[in-house]
């Protein structure tokens, strides 16, 4: 690839990642959410991976050694722990409701006022799943991604 | 009869295994204690199943004395209850309205005790008769979830909890008729036997399901509780019957309950698994193909009756009983193995006891009644004396044994008692119930006239080859020894104490045959009646009625045709080949499917993913459309369709874009066309609107680019031309998707309510009344974001897994290609 790629590359992806981040946290109220967040943080990453190649996502990038494990580079350990724990994060966040005497997966929200920077600020318990969401979506991909890309 | 209701501890306790806990709650919640020992009795052998490996483990062969043992606590537990009559139930699946409750009368009785009896004697037969074969955990364990499958069949009183304790014994058959997983043909009953019980099993399912149907009318409300409350279907025979009728629906009920009871109780032309399942080891045989799970059948016969009794039924079952009977006895006759000629005849009698309960008088309920014990009782004793045969001379040919009395002098006078008893010799068990049959068809005979007349002279045509398929047995002991034959040695006493145990409960029963109709016949034979039923009194005849006319016309006959035995049984094996055996028809249809299926899966599974594809959007876009069809749905006419003129340019342009897909000439073309649409579809989306859509379907898309790209150079860069054929096939198939797909959008999204998009958006932002902290609605501003992450979030839920699992399945196959065929 072109070194103009390269640094567009380089530029672009940063801010792929923070508006990714800027969807998953305005998601309860704005357009956007844990799925769509997921999906453009996957793509932010499969441009990396495009333009750079596997080994500078695995090394350079992420800071992963290793051999690769059964099935794929050394990096799908990686997103099998990301997505696994999303579904965690997701399940436990609804097996929480239970402790607390609702249904299973029922949400709540908080509202704090008056906080310095902030003013009002919602604190919604559907952002935990959310993120579940998008841990599950963001790892499930990006296995997917790697696996395949890999043969 | 006494109603009693427990709460769901009690289940769930002795379900668990925590049956000191449930025993406690028990004490406390009522003071009848059948219901505990009920619901023991049918946990005990599940949970000895469970443990059966573990208990193999560290007692080795030993293991068939803990399987007795469990089968002892099951028979104590349900005899403890004798002479008690009534209903327990807990909750199973309390929204459809189905319990687990189980119900003991005279029948159930019967049927559990002989269920746990016969499996005490048959356990200890093992300990001798298993001795070095392989399996052996493996065998007790799923012996002794059989044994809980059945007495939950006879224990049930719900129709959905009878449903699946039946299918469990044919599901546990399985396993036990295929215990020799090597053999080709141990396999082959085994697959036969799961079939034809387990379909016929399905016909039954129907049945029920219309009896729950009809009972909404009946009753006022749809129930499943077949006996044991006021409300349930037996407790309200009469309404029952009347629905049934207004609704045309007795007749199809009848047939489809027939079929179930016929299939397990291998009635003509359903019996051809019988004999196959003799490959299974003979303890099996013994107690699944004599005393127990054939007994399912009729014991299901004997339960409707009372439901359903009347000329349909007698016309059915009367006539298939006595067909089956005759029918098997000469297929008996004709057999060349001592366990094929006992299944056989194990037909013939239960064609015997399905004729009985068929006969719509009380005389016929006693015959079923009384032939289920007497043919337990004398068939189990013959198949154990079988087994001992097998084992200790080495063969199972008829040809090749005889004179066997010099060296088994015990078993030789066991299988007299027995073989007499079921040739219905005087004073033999099997006498009394087979007089009763005579007595009952001559009853109905008599009443009805005409054609009717041929009930009893099928019935003594019948029981004449039982009697020379019976002396035919007891003639392995007679006669002198072949020559072939070696040595024979003396059976151990694990062999030889059950059926010695068995003849004896035969003999007393032959001797003093109103002390057994005391005891359980005359309860069982109440269970089987609509009304009351009267005092049986049986005894041995003193006068010459008509009854004991036909025992003597049978006997006589028999006696005469004895010395032409080989004739009759060459004469029988002549006519059973090809068109005129149950087996040719079961084989044809089997091996046919199988060639079929082998001829169509290569053109299903050719391995090329476009074939897949074809398959299945078109098989599912052909079952949608079909479903249209049958349902009636017109497509709706759409009103206030008001077109914008950039709606109309963004479409175009997808337009187009789709159509260069179709003549790209190449991948990169392809793909980058493809995304033109898919991009024209997200705008769309802006402009309807639907900004969530929109940005799902733009990052999609270009992740979706992103992919293709990654793979592209691992495709041919060329298609090639398609040739005309192959090109119309594939428009055929797309124009075909498409409609499906249009008429599925419009159809679905006329007939979806406002009411449920004003619930959400209602529900979904900050209810201001609700102030800061609200725990009840979803409070956010994004109705979308809120329906995912709240009101549907168990949707959501799910479909995160399916990611997960897509992941994880693509890892694994992945890794899985590497290894070979083999792995």
């Amino acid at each position: 690839m072109s070194v103009i790629t390269r640094t567009v590359t380089r530029v672009v992806f940063p801010l792929i990642l923070l508006t990714a981040l800027a969807l998953l946290f305005q998601g309860h109220n704005l357009p956007g959410g844990g799925f769509i967040a997921g999906v453009l943080t996957v793509a932010a990453f499969a441009l990396v991976y495009i333009v750079n190649g596997l080994d500078y996502l695995q090394e350079d990038l992420l800071g992963r050694t290793g051999d690769d494990v059964e099935g794929g580079p050394a990096i799908v350990a990686d997103f099998l722990n990301v997505f696994a724990v999303g579904l965690a994060i997701a399940a436990g966040g609804g097996v929480v409701a239970i402790l607390l005497g609702q249904p299973f997966l029922s949400q709540a929200v908080v509202f704090l006022h008056d906080l310095p920077i902030f003013d009002d600020l919602e604190l919604a318990s559907a952002f935990v799943f959310d993120l579940g969401v998008y841990l599950v979506v963001v790892g499930g991909l990006l296995t997917i991604l790697t696996v395949v890309g890999d043969e | 009869m006494s109603l009693v209701a427990l709460p769901t501890a009690i289940a769930e306790a002795s379900t668990t295994g925590q049956l000191g806990t449930g025993a406690a709650t028990l004490a406390q919640a009522t003071a009848d204690p059948a219901g505990m020992a009920l619901f023991a009795a049918l946990a005990l052998p599940f949970l000895g199943a469970l443990v059966t490996p573990l208990v193999y483990r560290a007692l080795g062969e030993r293991t068939a004395w803990f399987a007795a043992l469990v089968a002892l606590a099951s028979f104590g537990l349900v005899a403890s209850q004798f002479g008690t009559t009534g209903s327990v139930s807990a909750e199973w699946i309390p929204t459809l309205g189905v319990s687990l409750s189980l119900y003991l009368d005279g029948l159930s009785l019967l049927i559990s005790l002989l269920a746990s009896g016969v499996g005490v004697l048959v356990f200890t037969y093992s300990a001798g008769y298993m001795h070095g074969e392989p399996g052996q955990a493996r065998y007790y364990g799923t012996l002794l979830a059989f044994m809980g499958s059945m007495l939950g069949v006879a224990l049930a009183s719900d129709l959905i909890a009878l449903f699946v304790f039946w299918e469990l014994t044919s599901i546990t058959s399985f396993g036990l008729i295929g215990h020799y997983r090597e053999s080709e043909s141990s396999l082959y009953a085994a697959r036969k036997s799961m079939l034809i019980t387990v379909s016929g099993g399905l016909f039954m399912l129907v049945g029920f399901v219309l009896l729950a149907f009809v009972s909404g009318d009946a009753l006022g409300s749809t129930t499943f509780t077949l006996i044991g409350t006021p409300d349930s279907m037996i407790a309200n025979a009469d309404a029952m019957r009347t629905a049934l009728e207004s609704a045309g629906l007795f007749v199809p009920v009848l047939v489809l309950v027939a079929i179930g009871a016929a299939a397990k109780s291998a009635q003509v032309p359903l019996h051809v698994w019988l004999p196959n399942a003799m490959e299974a080891p003979t303890p099996v045989s013994a107690f699944l193909h004599s005393a127990t799970m054939v007994k399912a059948g009729v014991y299901l016969i004997g339960r409707m009756r009372p439901l359903l009794v009347g000329d349909e039924w007698m016309l059915l079952l009367g006539t298939l009983g006595l067909l089956t009977m005759t029918v098997t006895a000469l297929l008996a006759v004709g057999a060349s193995d001592i366990k094929e000629l006992l299944a056989y005849s194990t037909a013939s009698h239960l064609g015997l006891i399905t004729a009985g309960f068929g006969f719509a008088n009380q005389l016929g309920a006693e015959t079923g009644a009384f032939h289920i014990l007497n043919h337990a009782l004398f068939k189990a004793t013959l198949f154990l004396v079988a087994g001992i045969i097998a084992h200790e001379a080495g063969t199972r040919a008829i040809s090749e044994l005889g004179g066997l009395r010099h060296d088994l002098p015990i078993t030789g006078i066991v299988t007299a008692i027995a073989a007499l008893g079921m040739a219905g010799v005087p004073p033999f068990n099997g006498f009394y119930s087979k007089e009763l049959l005579f007595e009952s068809a001559y009853e109905v005979a008599h009443e009805l006239g005409g054609l009717a007349w041929l009930f009893p002279a099928v019935a003594v045509f019948g029981s004449v080859f039982t009697f020379l398929y019976s002396i035919r047995f007891l003639w392995l002991f007679m006669g002198e020894k072949p020559a072939g034959l070696g040595e024979v040695h003396r059976p151990s006493l694990a062999l030889l104490a059950p059926p010695v145990v068995l003849a004896g409960l035969a003999m007393i029963v032959g001797i003093d045959p109103q002390l057994a109709v005391d005891t359980i016949v005359q309860s069982a034979f109440g269970s089987a009646v609509a009304g009351e039923a009267h005092t049986m009194s049986i005894h041995l005849p003193t006068e010459l009625t008509p009854a004991v006319a036909m025992s003597a016309i049978t006997i006589l006959t028999g006696a005469a045709l004895s010395p032409f035995y080989d004739r009759l049984r060459d004469g029988v094996r002549r006519l059973t080949h090809g068109p005129l055996s149950a087996d040719w028809y079961y084989d044809k249809a089997v091996y046919g499917l199988e060639h079929v299926s082998g001829l169509a899966l290569p053109r299903i599974q050719t391995g090329q993913f476009r074939t897949y594809a074809a398959w299945m959007l078109g098989v599912t876009s052909l079952l949608a459309l079909a479903g249209y069809l049958a349902a009636g749905i017109s497509v709706p006419a759409f009103s206030d369709l008001s077109i914008t003129a950039p709606v109309v340019i963004v479409l175009l342009v997808a337009i187009v874009g789709a159509a260069a897909v179709a003549r790209a000439p190449s991948h990169i073309a392809g793909v980058l066309t493809l995304s033109v649409l898919g991009f024209m579809v997200a705008l769309f989306y802006v402009l309807a609107s639907a900004p969530d859509l929109a940005l799902t379907q733009l990052v999609v898309e270009t992740l979706v680019l992103v992919i293709f790209l990654l793979v592209l150079d691992r495709l041919p860069a060329f298609y090639g031309d398609a040739d005309r054929g192959k090109v119309a096939r594939d428009a055929l198939l797309a124009g075909g998707v498409g409609l499906t797909v249009t008429i599925s959008v419009l159809v679905a999204t006329a007939g979806s309510p406002d009411a449920i998009a004003r619930f959400f958006v209602e529900r979904a932002p900050v209810p201001a009344e609700h102030g800061s902290i609200l725990a009840d609605f979803g409070g956010g501003s994004n109705i979308v974001n809120v329906i995912l992450v709240d009101f549907r979030a168990f949707d959501t839920m799910g479909e995160i897994s399916v990611v997960a699992m897509a992941a994880l399945g693509v890892l694994t196959l992945v890794a899985m290609r590497g290894r070979g065929e083999s792995s």
